[in-house]
């Protein structure tokens, strides 16, 4: 009845806690990948943000270079235009010899020179179009000067034979201009040809790894949300799981309550019946039973009271679990001295002597403490060298919760107080140290020492109440030390 | 001593009943006692009967049926004519809850019932010397 509770007690205390801590190493990497495929989305985005704009540049500055490529024909237009009218005019002039005609044509002439600087200008990065100005330039020169000559001179004073052959002279020159413009031409459609292909080249190769990179940020943005949303799932579960564990303990802790309670009341009234009724029985009789009888009559009591201690002691343990009082601030000097007070007799008894230095003040559950020291005293008084005063000292020090055995990872980096009980007694092996706190084992006979071997398994259910630790130590034959490890700084035990 | 001289004892627990009548024999205590199995018949015996000014302290156990030891106690110390009498909790418990609990409600006395025959032997004779011949009472 007593081994049942228990059991569901501590498997549901366990259980969760190993579960979580499995789940809180799979967290963490979960944590990491989920920080891992951000980052690179983020990266992947940065990355798009820097392509789209080099995209618009770069457009930018092909429409710029056919803009330019236009301009540069239009003037060549300009310049053919222009090279045209001089020939109409001059033409015009030649068989009307009219000043209009000889003003137009000189006109144009004159117009020209401009716009081959404007074409010189506009042509500046390109050295074949550089070439093709300057023998445009030269070639226009020359045509220039037959022009300028055949415009300053009295055309009535010229000769057929001459004006033909002037004719003749500007044809070609006009022919060459030409071929030079054309020449011009086709080297600035060439080019701009070239621009618009290698402009749509390079807007399909941008657009087919911009679009890559923007699926593969996109994956893996939806992949981490994914995450994401099964860990929030997952959580919200072991949430839910951990509220009904919560739920299921709380509930054991009451039936266990129940359970000292039913304990002390209706185990103990038939065993209290046992007990009065046999000594009734012996007090009632006592000159009529035989010598067999009264033996027989003094086992019954005897396992009586041995069954009523353990009863006592079940209750006591019991009693130790419960932490449902508030904690409140303790002088474990004032619990040593009430201690001391209660168990007199029995140090009065083995003539004991109790040392202690200055204890701490801690935070904890004052009847519990209490029941820790009683029990660690309790234990050195009855586990005495026969013949020798047992000495108890008690020692206070500071340690590290990195240095006690088994600590909590929780409680690596916390402070705990050293209180120490070393005694002169009659000590116990190593190998029994950790042995000596569980419930029910004892490692002497019943009739060597007495008793039910629940004290220091009270000890170390009250010192984990207050979220502390207890160790033994010592050699058998010389003495045992206790430690008791309470946290320093904790309000909450 | 004739007319005050009742003692009641509410237990429902025959053996229990049995073993202080036995006690109070074996101790040559003969005052008269009624005893009751549950807190409902004390109570009304107490309110039917007037012996209250003959009764010279009840035994009360906590653990009862229908009315149980605190109920008893509330209702008989917030009774003006009943409070005065002295009331021993006598019941298995040790728990300090049901001690403090006790002497709250105004129990004059709390005793816990011994395990074995002589102990309660003893304490009978105990609380007959203080409670019949050491105490004064109204």
């Amino acid at each position: 009845m007593w081994r049942r509770p228990t059991s569901i007690h501590y498997s549901m205390k366990i259980s969760p806690a190993t579960d979580l801590l499995k789940r809180s190493l799979s967290e963490e990497q979960l944590s990491w990948a989920i920080r891992f495929l951000f980052a690179i989305s983020v990266f992947l985005i940065v990355i798009l943000s820097v392509s789209y704009n080099s995209i618009n540049q770069e457009l930018v500055f092909y429409s710029e270079q056919v803009d330019h490529a236009h301009e540069v024909l239009d003037n060549v237009q300009d310049v053919r235009t222009r090279l045209y009218q001089v020939t109409y005019y001059g033409r015009g002039y030649l068989v009307m010899i009219d000043s209009a005609n000889q003003s137009n044509m000189l006109e144009s002439l004159a117009s020209v020179p401009h716009r081959m600087d404007r074409l010189a200008e506009l042509t500046s990065d390109n050295p074949i179009q550089q070439v093709n100005v300057d023998s445009l330039k030269a070639s226009f020169a020359v045509y220039e000067k037959l022009v300028q000559n055949f415009g300053l001179s009295d055309p009535n004073l010229i000769d057929a034979s001459r004006k033909l052959s002037m004719l003749k002279n500007g044809t070609s020159r006009t022919d060459n201009l030409n071929n030079i413009l054309d020449n011009m031409v086709s080297v600035e459609q060439k080019l701009m040809q070239e621009r618009v292909i290698s402009r749509d080249n390079y807007k399909q190769k941008i657009f087919r790894f911009n679009w890559v990179i923007m699926g593969v940020a996109l994956a893996f943005l939806l992949s981490s949300f994914l995450l994401l949303e099964r860990e929030l799932k997952r959580t919200k579960r072991y949430r839910i799981e951990l509220e009904n564990q919560v739920e299921n303990l709380n509930r054991s802790n009451a039936e266990l309550e129940q359970f000292a309670y039913v304990a002390s009341h209706d185990l103990q009234e038939p065993l209290r019946k046992i007990r009065s009724f046999a000594d009734l029985l012996k007090t009632k009789n006592k000159n009529t039973l035989s010598e067999e009888s009264k033996h027989i009559l003094g086992k019954i009591t005897k396992s009586a009271s041995r069954l009523q201690m353990l009863i006592d002691d079940l209750l006591a343990f019991s009693r130790s679990i419960d932490s449902s009082r508030d904690v409140e601030k303790v002088d474990l000097n004032q619990v040593l001295r009430d201690v001391q007070r209660s168990i007199q007799p029995r140090i009065e008894e083995y003539d004991a002597v109790v040392k202690s230095q200055s204890l701490p003040t801690v935070w904890g559950y004052g009847n519990q403490l209490a029941q820790l020291f009683e029990n660690i005293l309790a234990n050195s008084l009855k586990y005495c060298k026969p013949g020798l005063c047992p000495t108890i000292d008690i020692s206070v020090s500071e340690i590290q919760g990195s240095a006690i055995r088994g600590v909590r990872e929780s409680q690596l980096e916390d402070t705990f107080h050293n209180i120490t009980f070393t005694d002169n007694g009659i000590g116990f092996r190593k190998e029994y140290a950790e042995k000596i706190f569980v419930i029910f084992q004892r490692l002497h006979g019943q009739d060597a020492y007495q008793g039910s071997g629940i004290g220091l398994a009270i000890c170390r259910k009250v010192v984990s109440n207050h979220n502390g630790y207890i160790m033994a130590d010592g050699e058998e034959g010389n003495g045992a030390r206790f430690y008791v490890y309470l946290p320093k700084n904790s309000s909450t035990a | 001593m004739g007319e005050f001289n009742i003692i009641l004892m509410a237990d429902d627990d025959a053996d229990d009943r049995f073993l202080v009548q036995a006690a109070f024999e074996d101790n040559d205590i003969h005052h008269e006692m009624m005893f009751f199995e549950d807190g409902e018949q004390l109570l009304d015996h107490l309110h039917t009967t007037s012996t209250e000014d003959r009764t010279r302290f009840i035994l009360l156990d906590l653990n009862m049926p229908k009315k149980d030891g605190r109920e008893v106690l509330r209702a008989l110390k917030s009774d003006k004519a009943l409070s005065k009498i002295p009331i021993i909790v006598f019941s298995t418990s040790k728990a300090p809850d049901d001690i403090l609990s006790s002497y709250e409600l105004g129990a004059n006395s709390y005793v816990v019932k011994p395990s074995s025959y002589e102990h309660l032997k003893e304490v009978i004779k105990k609380i007959s010397d203080f409670w019949l011949n050491t105490a004064v009472t109204p």
